[in-house]
C-alpha cells in the first residue's frame, strides 16, 4: 500500500543542501524528514520559515564579500 | 482557464464544507456565476451536456466523449477534478452525475421562472434623482482608491493627506494582514504589496475573501455572505434595486460594501441600493475600473481633480520607459503610481508630468524582502510600460530583467512547495500510471525515479486514486484465485 508524507518539499543547490543538513544536526534532527537526493530534501511543514532564517544567518557568515561589490555608480 | 481574480475565490469555497456548498447551490446566482466564472471550457461542456440527464452518466460514456490521447484526457481529468472540488459533480459507482441542488438552480437560471429573486430585485418606482454611471464609477473609483491609498500610505506617510477610510476597512485590511500596526502607524506588510500589484477585480476578490473570513467570525453566515456577492455580480450597472428582501447579514452587509465603492446609497437608511462597477464585474471579464488611477495615467489626484490632456492621452496604454542602464521614467502625476514605484526604485526627480527613478540593488532587495517578487516587479514593468516600448520585443531591457532576477535569486538559495510525497507505490507499472495521474490531474511537482518516489501538491484524489486502486487489485486476485480454483475443480473430475 502506498504511504504518503506530508511536509515541504525543498530544491536547492548540493552546496545549500550541505548546510541545510548540518543546521539540521545542530538541530537535534528536528528539521528534515527525508533526504531524498542531494538537490531535495522534505521538510517538517512547521519548520519551514524557521529553516528559511537560518540558512539565511548561515549564508550571511560564508558569502559576505560576493554581497559588497556593485554598490557603485 | 479561470483568472488569476477568480482562482483566489475558487481556492476559498474548496475549503467550504459539503453542505455549504449544498445551500450556496439553492440560489441560482449563485450557481450561474460559479458555472460562468470559475469552470474550464471542458468543464461547462459537460455540466451542459448532463444538465438534462435523468440518469447519471457512466464513467466509460464520458470517457467516449473525450479523445484517447494524452493531453485530452489529461484536460478531461482537470475539468473533473475541479467539478468534483466544487461538489457539482457526484461520483456514483463508476458513474457521474451533478449535485441536484445545483443543477434545479442552473436549470432555474438558465430558463428563468421561480421566485428565488436571488437576481435582484429592481425598485418598483423610479428614483426621483436617478444617479448616472458616470457618478457610479466615480464614487466606486474614490472609494476604492482611498483603500489603495491607506495600504500604500503606510508604507509612505507623504500621502498621509489621503482620504481616510472607515474603521471596519482599517480593521479588514489588518485581519487580512496587508498592514500591520506598530505603534500608532500602519505598516504595509508582504501580502499588502502583492495586494496592490494585482489588478482591480482581483484586488476586490482578494478583499472579500478576507471579508467573508471575518465574517463568519461575527456570526454572519457565510452563504448569506457569498450568495450575496454572487447576487452583485448579476446585477446591472444604473439600476437601482430594492433593499427590502434582503436578509438582516445582507443587510448589514451593504454598510460595509458601500465602504469599499462595491454598492452606492444616498443614505446609510435608503430603501434602495445601487450596485457600482466593481459589483457587477464580479464575476466577468470586463475592467473593474474603467478610468482607475492603477491602469492609467490620467490625474486622479481627487483633491486637485484637474484633468491633465496629455496624461489623458496615455490613458490605458501605460506611462513607465525603463532604460539599459537601469533608469526609469513614468509619465504620471498620481501619488498612488508614484507611491508604488518607490516600493522598488530609487524615485530621483519629480516633474509636473513625470518622475524620474533608478532601480538599484538596494531597491530591488528592500522590495524583495518586504515580499514582492522579481516576478512581480517585472510584470508590473511589462504591463504598464510607455507605448515606445512597446515597438520593441522584449519589451524590457533584458539586461535589466536579468538583473533583477538574479538579484532576487541571491538571496534566495531554495525553492519550497508544500504538499506530500509518496513512496512504496508498488511495482514499476503501477508506479509509472500513479505518476501519470498525478500529472494529468496537475498536482505532480516532482518525480524521484531511481527511488520510486515522487511529491505532489494535493493528496485528497490521489488517495482516492490508490483506494481504487486497491480495491481493483484485490478484485482482480480474487477473481483470478476463484478461475484457479475452478480450474483446479475441473482437473480433479
Amino acid at each position: 500500500m502506498p504511504r504518503a508524507v506530508g511536509g515541504v518539499l525543498v530544491e536547492c543547490d548540493p552546496s545549500i543542501k550541505a548546510i541545510i543538513s548540518r543546521i539540521n544536526e545542530q538541530h537535534n534532527h528536528d528539521i528534515i524528514i527525508e533526504d531524498i537526493d542531494d538537490e531535495h530534501v522534505l521538510i517538517k511543514k512547521d519548520k519551514h520559515e524557521e529553516l528559511k532564517a537560518l540558512l539565511k544567518d548561515a549564508l550571511r557568515d560564508t558569502v559576505k564579500e560576493a554581497e559588497e561589490t556593485s554598490e557603485s555608480e | 482557464m479561470a483568472s488569476t481574480a477568480s482562482q483566489r475565490a475558487l481556492d476559498y469555497l474548496e475549503g467550504l464544507p459539503g453542505t455549504t456548498f449544498t445551500r450556496l447551490y439553492q440560489q441560482p446566482s449563485t450557481a450561474l456565476a460559479i458555472f460562468r466564472r470559475m469552470l474550464p471550457h471542458l468543464a461547462k461542456t459537460i455540466v451542459m451536456a448532463m444538465l438534462y440527464m435523468p440518469e447519471p452518466l457512466t464513467a466509460n460514456s464520458l470517457d467516449a466523449w473525450v479523445k484517447p490521447d494524452a493531453d485530452s484526457v489529461g484536460v478531461k481529468d482537470r475539468a473533473l477534478s475541479i467539478l468534483q472540488r466544487l461538489r457539482i459533480l457526484e461520483e456514483e459507482g463508476r458513474a457521474y452525475k451533478l449535485a441536484a441542488a445545483f443543477a434545479k438552480s442552473l436549470r432555474m437560471a438558465l430558463t428563468g421562472g421561480g421566485n428565488h429573486r436571488s437576481f435582484g430585485v429592481p425598485c418598483s418606482t423610479p428614483d426621483e434623482k436617478p444617479v448616472s454611471v458616470d457618478y457610479l464609477d466615480t464614487f466606486a473609483r474614490k472609494q476604492w482608491e482611498s483603500i489603495l491609498y491607506y495600504v500604500v500610505g503606510s508604507a509612505n506617510t507623504e500621502l498621509a493627506a489621503a482620504e481616510d477610510i472607515s474603521a471596519g476597512t482599517k480593521q479588514l485590511l489588518q485581519k487580512g494582514s496587508f498592514v500591520t500596526i506598530r505603534g500608532r502607524a500602519a505598516t504595509i506588510t508582504d501580502t499588502g504589496f502583492t495586494f496592490l500589484l494585482q489588478e482591480v477585480n482581483a484586488q476586490i476578490w482578494t478583499l472579500l475573501i478576507v471579508y467573508l473570513e471575518v465574517s463568519s467570525e461575527l456570526q454572519m453566515d457565510p452563504v448569506d455572505v457569498l450568495s450575496f456577492l454572487f447576487t452583485l455580480g448579476s446585477l446591472e450597472l444604473g439600476t437601482s434595486y430594492a433593499t427590502t428582501n434582503l436578509t438582516p447579514t445582507q443587510q448589514q452587509m451593504l454598510d460595509d460594501l458601500t465602504d469599499f465603492g462595491l454598492v452606492y446609497r444616498r443614505t446609510p437608511d435608503s430603501t434602495r441600493y445601487y450596485p457600482t462597477r466593481l459589483a457587477t464585474t464580479l464575476t466577468s471579464d470586463a475592467p473593474a475600473l474603467p478610468n482607475s488611477s492603477l491602469s492609467s495615467t490620467t490625474t486622479t489626484d481627487i483633491t486637485a481633480g484637474a484633468p491633465q490632456t496629455v496624461s489623458q492621452q496615455q490613458n490605458e496604454k501605460g506611462y513607465i520607459i525603463v532604460e539599459t542602464n537601469y533608469r526609469l521614467y513614468a509619465y504620471t502625476n498620481s501619488p498612488l503610481l508614484i507611491s508604488i514605484l518607490s516600493l522598488f526604485s530609487n524615485l530621483q526627480t519629480r516633474y509636473p508630468n513625470l518622475v524620474t527613478a533608478k532601480i538599484t540593488k538596494a531597491s530591488v532587495l528592500s522590495a524583495i524582502n518586504t515580499g514582492i517578487s522579481s516576478q512581480q516587479i517585472i510584470a508590473y514593468l511589462t504591463t504598464h510600460a510607455h507605448p515606445v516600448l512597446r515597438h520593441a520585443t522584449p519589451i524590457l531591457p533584458p539586461t535589466v530583467v536579468d538583473q533583477i532576477r538574479l538579484w532576487q535569486i541571491e538571496g534566495e538559495r531554495m525553492t519550497a512547495w508544500k504538499g506530500f510525497l509518496i513512496k512504496d507505490v508498488g511495482s514499476d507499472k503501477d508506479y509509472e500510471k500513479a505518476v501519470q495521474y498525478a500529472e494529468a490531474l496537475g498536482v505532480l511537482r516532482k518525480e524521484f525515479r531511481a527511488k520510486g518516489w515522487f511529491f505532489v501538491t494535493r493528496m485528497d484524489q490521489m488517495s482516492g486514486y490508490f483506494k481504487s486502486q486497491n480495491a481493483r487489485r484485490r478484485q482482480e486476485a480474487a477473481a483470478a484465485a476463484a478461475a484457479a480454483g475452478q480450474e483446479g475443480g475441473s482437473s480433479a473430475t
